[in-house]
Formats: structure tokens, C-alpha cells, sequence
């Protein structure tokens, strides 16, 4: 055994007392650094020119214009871009780790084709043309799933599928559809937005604002103005999370009946109200149901502080009440629809500081399907019943920019739905689960080396049109999907009318009446213009929204999203590792969250490993003790468990969506998953 | 020790009333920094995080707990003591300004700065670092990778500085007298709720040098008297306490 880094050091430094002044002790010293620091190779750094571009980040739910700088043409760093409306100089912990997943170990370099349980490489003539084959035998037995709301690709699809003469294209699920919904119920039409920048006393019910939902970047920097102003913000949940840090409040509420708070706060003001907005009487009537007392049993908040929060509510000038499911996902439309009633009471409907109805987005793609009815395709429930049988497999099912087979309820079903699929079509940037069980992958180019565009993503305040030129050449052997399409489509007998994706969204452009060059140089075009809406409380009879009956022993799983650990679309990136703090992740286990009462009661103490399960499925956790979480409820992170990707995220903690069933809402069929009930025993 | 008296002082001041704890200045830092990607960041004992983010809590159980987010980078201590017990001078606090310095070719690695620093905020390198094949092209230019065996920490992103400096004498400007938005670092530029203020803390002028005048304001273990540049602000009076408490499991179990 020779002399170690370590011993040879404390060595020199034991004999560097009392010998600083020769020269000898310095030239080691030299010498010594020279030796330990012996490198096999030293990565060289670019130096050049360097720029900062204007892109999009869609790598969360939202899509919003981000900066990334480059050094000699090479993309290096990512931050907030202030002249984008949704950023304002803000940006997320995923667009900050953006540029680096250029280099994911997880992307996908080249089309492949399944041969086995394994891949072989394809060219791109042979996969399109193999493709448009398929394409033409299937016809109307196609369907495709788009997890980008906000991009004119899925439009292509959908227009693809259209063309085909079929009626199945979906989105993931997300918040927007459910709010679509609402607003709907109370005669509206439009997309969703919400004017954050001038209420003056924000209720968040269940939507973790500045951590997860919507437009984080912008509602970071609205929440930040907000402190000069005295708006209060109030968060109303089962646990604190980043947005309880600096809200102004936190309401402990159990998981999934934010809804019924809702409830109880609008009966509360509206009784002894009087109103000549159109079916007020019935609405008051309907809310009767829920008084204070009742409320109080189902949700865990005290009748007290209901009434305080109403006369809050009633008092403060331009309320917002914002009702999401903490996870992001899984909201039912009446759900929706009683925190859109509440804005509707307070005079916040398509107001400014209010909920705002923007336009649809100008649809240029023909036999595309209207976004709302693709909002409206409940994504759940068909590949629910594809599995059981209840509805024919898709001959051909096409996904973009998503993961079904990771990200959504009832897993099991699902996947055993994608399986059943006679042809998977993915075209994932990166080997996600779906991508792995794919029977041909057609990658997209990485959001950096493509053409891309973004109309209002949920909750912006106004319609935005974003477009974002490629930063980048594509590294690898990869096309934008949205070219893809189009090419396989003209060779399916299902032209679309476009030859090129720039010319879809030159076209969205002019039906806008944006200038498509200043588009293209990073100028967001912005309307403000909002269509005037008929609204009236009873369009549609809300039905009575039920409390969740907990089964004997079980506990409330109360679901979040955490960006830095990943989004529905996209696993933990390789720059998003260490920001997974060590209460959250230790070694390959993910925590879940429990206060110590519930601990004890249920015999855990922290660091013991449990199982968490249901009808559903079952994870394995270690168990973080966390005052901030109400008594009988678990907090588990998304993100984790992935099983394809890379090392960075690959057999890391557990996926939670494996315990979460999706139930279908009474009256209006949506597939609800926001929370669950779990059992929890050590593992 | 003798203090140097600088006429500038960077500073940061971190308004613990608006982080969320989201991450977001941590990635910055890592990308800005040429940290490399960490596959096994679950062990906290061998990672990396020039800038790390602690949750902290008022300690009372439910309903009456609270929560708050914490992000450390380095504090550029007035008095550090990290410099004084470095055998070969490789950190250093003496250049205007008052950014504590880390030169990695003088690094002997032997550790002996991060057993003095009480804020556990230097890093020992204990591998190479490896970027995953090609991502070795988002290297910035700005800051030389390090190698095994060398210690590294935050350092306000003193490219920064020196750019900005630069930039002054191009315009014919006073590169000792920047104005306030001239030196930005990453994590600063893009915390999304700006809880991050970045300034001259002797310059009157400057939002910094107001904000730490605060009763609102505190330094972490200011008892220690390492008189530190990052300032921390909070309205809420239990975290201003928690600044001076050690922080417990600071980095895991324990500290290596
Ligand atoms: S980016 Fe800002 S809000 Fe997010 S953790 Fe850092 S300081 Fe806190
Ligand atoms: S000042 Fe620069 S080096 Fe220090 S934590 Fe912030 S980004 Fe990192």
C-alpha cells in the first residue's frame, strides 16, 4: 500500500508549521496540488460569441417564454425572459435545467422500430413511410394523445386523426379542462385565465400557485408585487408546501374537499344576498345544502374560520378564488365549477382581477377537432374502457409530448390500454415509459432545436401567441414532430392542407392578424381582448358534490407535484437532481409526509419504510415527519418511480400515480383522481 | 483577526418571506457554476450545492406548525474561517469588494476550510466530475471545471463581477463604483419571486445596504461573529431565531 491522497497531506500540513518561510514548503505544495489533482481529462470550455435567445418552456404544465443563453452558438444556460408576459424574468426549476437535457443520456437519437423486446434502428423514409401505411389500413380505428395544450403539433394530429375519420384525440389530463368546463356551466365560452396581477386577495384552493399550478413564473412575480400591495394570499389544503411559506395564511382542509368549501363559502355569502344574475335563486337554494357546520365535518376547517374566510372574501376588493387538485390533475368539472361559482358571487367573472374568458385559439388546421371538444375527450376514461374491453383497441394510437404509460390514474388499465394498441406511434424526445413500449419511435427534436409556438397556456391572464425559433440545430437524427406529421400525412392520403409546420403557424399567425416576423424573433403577440360572455349561475344544475367516504384505517392521500423533480412529461432532469433536498430523497427512497400524531396512531416513526396502498396499487416510501400536513393525510411527491429515462431518475423512489383511481364524476362522467384513500403498514 | 476594510462589500440579502423553496437558484447555480449533474444526489455526504436549500420549521406540531425555505450559498464572511486555516492560501479574502476566494490549482484538498466553516457551505470534489456524453457543451465559459481532490464553494459568481467591472471600463465608467443592476449573480437574476436582492451593502444607495439595516434582518449564526455578507430578512420572528440556532442535519446525518 503506498501513501494515499489523505495521509500524504495531513503529512505536508503537519510539517508546514514552522517552515512557511522557505521556499521549499511552497514548491511541494505545488507539487502536491499538481499530483492529486491529476486528471485523465479536463473538459474544455467554449469560449465565443455569446447571445441570449428567446424560446419556450413547455417542460412543466405551462408554457412560457424563457432566455437561454449560448456561448459560440452552443445553448449553456437558461433563465427567466422579461419580456415574455408569463415569465417576467422568472423561470422554473425545470426551464432552468433545460438546456441540459439536450443531452439527456434518456434521448432518443434515431427512429427506431421494436424488433423484440428490443429496438432496431429505422431511417426516417422507411418509418414515415411504414407509418402512413399504417395509417391507411387503420382509418377511423386511430387516436392520439397530445400532453402540449398549447402547441399547433397537436392540432396537426388531431387533424391527422380527423382526417382519418376519427373522433379520438385527447390531452393529458391537466386543470384546464375541468375550468373549461366550469365556465361552461355558467354559459361561458372560452379558455380559462386568471388576472392574478390585480386581485387584491387571492383564495387558493388546493392550487399550489407558486410551486405547481398554472403559470408558476408569472404567479411568482404577481405574488411578489403583491407584498407591496397588502394582498393577502391564502392557501387552503391538507399541507403546507412552498406556496404556504409565504402565503399569508394557511387553512388546513382535507385532501380533495376544497370543492366543498367552496360550497360552504358561497352559501354563506350568498344567503341574504340579493342578486338579479340570472338563476342566483336557484343557486342559493343549491347551496343551502351546505352550512357551515356541515362543511366544517366533511373538510376539517372549523365553521368559524368559514365564516371569517367568507367575510374576508366579501370584504376585500377584486377577490380571486383559484380551485385546482394539489396534483395538478384530476379536478371533476362541477369541483371546477363550485370554486367558478364563487367568482361568479363576488362579481370576478371576466372582470379585471377576476377569472378572465379569453378566446379559443384560431384553429387552422381543418379536420382538427375544436380544442374545446379535445378538452371536453376524457383521456381516462377511453383508455379505461379500451382496457376492459368496453371500447375497440386503436389500431393505430399516436402520442406526442406525453407519458400515459407513467403519468396517469388507474396504471394498470392504462397500460394494459396502450399494450392493447395494435400500433403505438411514440414520438418522445426522450425514452420515456411510453416510448419504451412503443412499436415505432419517431423522436421529436428537443424543444431547443425545433420551431414551436404556444397559444395561452392555462390560467394566462390574456391571449398570448408565442412562437419560438429553434435555439439550436438538432444534435442528433431527429425531426419536429409537427413536420413529421404533415410528411406522413400526404403520403397516408390525408393531406392537411400545409406543407410545413412554419406554415401552420404562419397561418395561426395571420388568422390572429400577429406579424409573423417579429413572432419569430421572440415577440409574443398579446390581445386584450376578451369576448363578452352570457353568464348565468344555473345553466346547468350543479349536482351535489359528495364527501369522499375514507374506508376503515385508512389515511388521505393527499397528491403534489414538486418541478424539480419532474412533471407529468418529463422525469428528473439530470441539473434537477440536487435540488432534491435530503427530507425529500435519501439514496434511491422517496419520502412521503405524515405529522407525528398520525405516525403513532398508525405505529410509524420516521425513516420507516412503509407501503402505501389501495384497490389500485401500492408504493413503498420512507416516512418524513412534517407538522405541516393535517392529521390522517400522507403527502407523496409525482415524479418518482420512474421505470425508463436514465440514471438520473430511473428506479428512484415510487410512482405515486399507481395509487391513484379515477372515479367518474356523477352527472358529468369526468374522470376524477385528485386524492385517494391509502392503507399504510411497514414494508 | 485583522478585517480587511473594503469600500465595496457585496452582499446579498435573501428575503425569507418569498422563497418557496422551489429549486429554481439552485439549478442556476449548478449550470452557471459547471457543477457536473449528480447521478446518486441522494447521498448528500458526497454531493455538491453551492447553493443548498434548507426547509425550515417553527418545531410545533400541527395545526400550529409553520414552514419556511432557507437557500445557503456561500456568506462571504467578513471574518472568515475558512481562509484563515487554509495551509497553502488557496482562499483568500482580501480582494475589493470582499468575495472569499477559492483558487482550485493551489487546493491541496485537505479540507481542513470545510471543518471551519460552520455553514457547511464548501463542497469537496470526491470524484471527477462526469458530464454525460455531450453535455460537456453547456459548460459556460466562465468557471474552469474542477477536478477530484479539490474543494469548491460559492463565489457570488465573481465572473460576474469581473464582466461587469469590464463592461464599466469599456464604457468609460468607474469599475470600482458599479451601479446597482451591473452585478447580478445567477441564482439573484432568476429566483422567480426575486427573494433574492444582490448589492453594495456599503452603499447607502443600494436596496441591499436598506434591507440589512432591518429589524427584520439577520444573519445565520451572526453569534460567531464570522460577519457575514448574506442577510436574511423574514417578518416572522421564529426565523429570525432559527438564524442563530446551528442548523440540525444541516447535510444529512452528519457532516463529513
Ligand atoms: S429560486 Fe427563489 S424562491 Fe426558488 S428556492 Fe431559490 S430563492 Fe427560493
Ligand atoms: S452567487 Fe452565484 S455561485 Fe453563489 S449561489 Fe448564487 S449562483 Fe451560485
Amino acid at each position: 500500500m503506498g501513501l494515499d491522497r489523505r495521509s500524504f497531506i495531513s503529512l505536508v500540513a503537519g510539517g508546514v508549521v514552522g517552515s512557511l518561510c522557505t521556499p521549499v514548503i511552497w514548491k511541494t505544495l505545488d507539487d502536491v496540488s499538481i499530483w492529486s489533482q491529476n486528471w485523465p481529462w479536463i473538459p474544455r470550455l467554449n469560449y465565443g460569441e455569446e447571445k441570449k435567445l428567446a424560446t419556450l418552456c413547455k417542460l412543466g404544465g405551462d408554457a412560457y417564454g424563457i432566455k437561454v443563453k449560448t456561448v459560440a452558438g452552443n445553448p449553456v444556460t437558461a433563465e427567466g425572459n422579461p419580456d415574455h408576459p408569463l415569465s417576467l424574468g422568472g423561470i422554473c426549476p425545470l426551464g432552468a435545467a433545460s438546456v441540459q437535457m439536450l443531452y439527456s443520456p434518456a434521448r432518443i437519437k434515431n427512429p427506431k422500430i421494436k424488433d423484440g423486446n428490443n429496438f432496431k434502428d429505422i431511417s426516417w423514409d422507411d418509418a414515415e413511410a411504414l407509418l402512413a401505411e399504417k395509417l391507411k389500413e387503420a382509418g377511423a380505428a386511430t387516436a392520439m394523445i397530445s400532453g402540449d395544450e398549447t402547441g399547433s403539433t397537436a392540432e396537426i394530429l388531431s387533424g391527422l386523426v380527423g382526417k382519418l375519420g376519427s373522433q379520438k384525440s385527447f390531452f393529458m389530463p391537466a386543470e384546464s379542462a375541468p375550468a373549461a368546463a366550469a365556465v361552461q356551466m355558467l354559459g361561458g365560452d372560452g379558455q380559462v385565465g386568471y388576472d392574478l396581477e390585480n386581485a387584491g386577495y387571492v383564495l387558493l384552493l388546493g392550487a399550489d400557485a407558486l410551486g405547481s399550478w398554472a403559470n408558476v413564473a408569472r404567479n411568482a412575480k404577481a405574488f411578489a408585487a403583491s407584498r407591496d400591495k397588502a394582498v393577502r394570499y391564502v392557501y387552503v389544503g391538507p399541507a403546507q408546501n412552498g406556496t404556504t411559506a409565504v402565503a399569508d395564511a394557511w387553512i388546513p382542509c382535507a385532501a380533495g374537499t376544497e370543492p366543498l368549501l367552496a360550497l360552504g363559502l358561497a352559501h354563506i355569502i350568498a344567503s341574504g344576498r340579493t342578486s338579479y344574475a340570472p338563476g342566483f335563486a336557484d343557486f342559493e337554494r343549491y347551496v343551502q345544502a351546505y352550512q357551515p357546520e356541515t362543511v366544517a365535518a366533511a373538510t376539517g376547517v372549523p365553521a368559524e374560520r368559514i365564516m371569517n374566510l367568507a367575510k374576508e372574501l366579501i370584504n376585500a376588493g377584486r377577490p380571486l378564488v383559484l380551485t385546482a387538485s394539489e396534483s395538478g390533475h384530476g379536478l371533476g368539472a362541477y369541483e371546477a365549477a363550485a370554486g367558478m361559482c364563487l367568482n361568479m358571487l363576488l362579481g370576478q367573472m371576466n372582470a379585471p382581477g377576476g377569472v378572465r374568458i379569453l378566446p379559443w385559439a384560431p384553429k387552422v388546421v381543418e379536420s382538427a377537432a375544436e380544442k374545446k371538444d379535445l378538452l371536453a375527450n376524457d383521456l381516462v376514461a377511453y383508455l379505461t374502457a379500451v382496457a376492459d374491453g368496453q371500447e375497440d383497441a386503436p389500431k393505430v394510437l399516436l402520442v406526442h409530448s406525453a407519458n400515459p404509460a407513467y403519468a396517469l390514474p388507474n396504471l394498470n388499465k392504462v397500460q394494459s390500454a396502450l399494450d392493447k394498441a395494435e400500433f403505438l406511434v411514440s414520438f418522445s424526445t426522450f425514452m420515456d415509459e411510453t416510448a419504451v413500449m412503443a412499436d415505432l419511435i419517431l423522436p421529436d427534436s428537443y424543444a431547443l432545436e425545433r420551431l414551436d409556438d404556444s397559444y395561452s397556456p392555462y390560467g394566462a391572464p390574456q391571449a398570448i401567441y408565442t412562437v419560438a425559433a429553434p435555439v439550436t440545430k438538432p444534435i442528433y437524427d431527429t425531426r419536429a414532430a409537427g413536420d413529421v406529421l404533415l410528411s406522413v400525412a400526404a403520403k397516408a392520403d390525408a393531406e392537411l392542407g400545409f406543407e410545413s409546420f412554419e406554415a401552420v403557424i404562419s397561418a395561426k399567425a395571420e388568422a390572429l392578424e400577429a406579424e409573423i416576423d417579429s413572432l419569430m424573433e421572440g415577440t409574443p403577440w398579446v390581445s386584450e381582448e376578451f369576448p363578452t360572455q352570457d353568464l348565468a349561475f344555473w345553466s346547468s344544475p350543479l349536482k351535489e358534490i359528495a364527501v369522499p367516504a375514507g374506508a376503515e384505517k385508512s389515511v388521505s392521500l393527499s397528491v403534489v407535484t414538486h418541478l424539480k423533480i419532474g412533471s407529468a412529461a418529463i422525469a428528473t432532469p439530470p441539473f434537477g437532481t440536487n435540488a432534491i433536498r435530503f427530507d425529500e430523497m435519501k439514496g434511491k427512497e422517496m419520502y412521503v409526509q405524515l405529522n407525528a400524531a398520525t405516525a403513532s396512531s398508525l405505529g410509524v416513526k420516521k425513516d420507516d419504510r412503509i407501503k402505501l396502498a389501495n384497490a389500485a396499487g401500492e408504493c413503498v416510501a420512507l416516512v418524513k415527519i412534517f407538522e405541516g400536513v393535517m392529521s390522517g393525510t400522507v403527502v407523496a411527491s409525482l415524479g418518482f418511480g420512474h421505470t425508463a429515462w436514465d440514471d438520473f431518475s430511473r428506479g428512484k423512489g415510487d410512482n405515486i400515480y399507481k395509487l391513484l383511481q379515477a372515479e367518474a364524476e356523477p352527472g358529468t362522467g369526468v374522470s376524477r383522481f385528485g386524492s385517494a384513500q391509502v392503507t399504510i403498514s411497514k414494508a | 483577526m485583522q478585517a480587511h476594510n473594503f469600500k465595496v462589500k457585496w452582499g446579498m440579502v435573501i428575503d425569507l418571506d418569498k422563497c418557496t423553496g422551489c429549486g429554481a437558484c439552485s439549478v442556476a447555480c449548478r449550470a452557471e457554476n459547471n457543477l457536473p449533474p449528480e447521478v446518486d444526489a441522494g447521498n448528500k455526504l458526497r454531493t455538491a450545492d453551492w447553493m443548498n436549500i434548507y426547509e425550515l420549521s417553527n418545531g410545533k406540531p400541527f395545526p400550529e406548525h409553520e414552514v419556511a425555505y432557507l437557500p445557503r450559498p456561500c456568506m462571504q464572511c467578513g471574518k472568515p474561517s475558512c481562509s484563515t486555516v487554509c495551509p497553502v492560501v488557496a482562499t483568500t479574502k482580501d480582494e475589493e469588494g470582499g468575495i472569499v476566494s477559492q483558487v482550485y490549482p493551489r487546493c491541496i484538498g485537505c479540507r481542513y476550510c470545510m471543518a471551519a466553516c460552520p455553514y457547511h457551505a464548501r463542497y469537496f470534489n470526491w470524484f471527477d466530475p462526469i458530464w454525460p456524453e455531450g453535455m460537456e457543451k453547456t459548460l459556460t465559459p466562465y468557471v474552469s471545471a474542477r477536478p477530484r481532490g479539490v474543494v469548491e464553494k460559492c463565489t457570488f459568481c465573481h465572473h460576474r463581477f469581473n464582466a461587469a467591472k469590464e463592461q464599466a471600463r469599456i464604457n468609460g465608467e468607474d469599475p470600482t463604483a458599479l451601479p446597482e443592476d451591473a452585478y447580478i449573480p445567477a441564482c439573484a437574476e432568476i429566483c422567480p419571486t426575486g427573494a433574492i436582492k444582490f448589492g453594495d451593502l456599503n452603499n447607502a444607495e443600494h436596496e441591499v445596504s436598506k434591507i440589512a439595516a432591518s429589524d427584520n434582518a439577520f444573519r445565520l449564526l451572526a453569534k460567531l461573529g464570522t460577519d457575514p455578507q448574506v442577510y436574511y430578512y423574514s417578518k416572522r420572528e421564529w426565523v429570525r431565531k432559527l438564524g442563530d440556532n446551528y442548523l440540525k442535519n444541516a447535510k444529512g446525518e452528519d457532516h463529513v
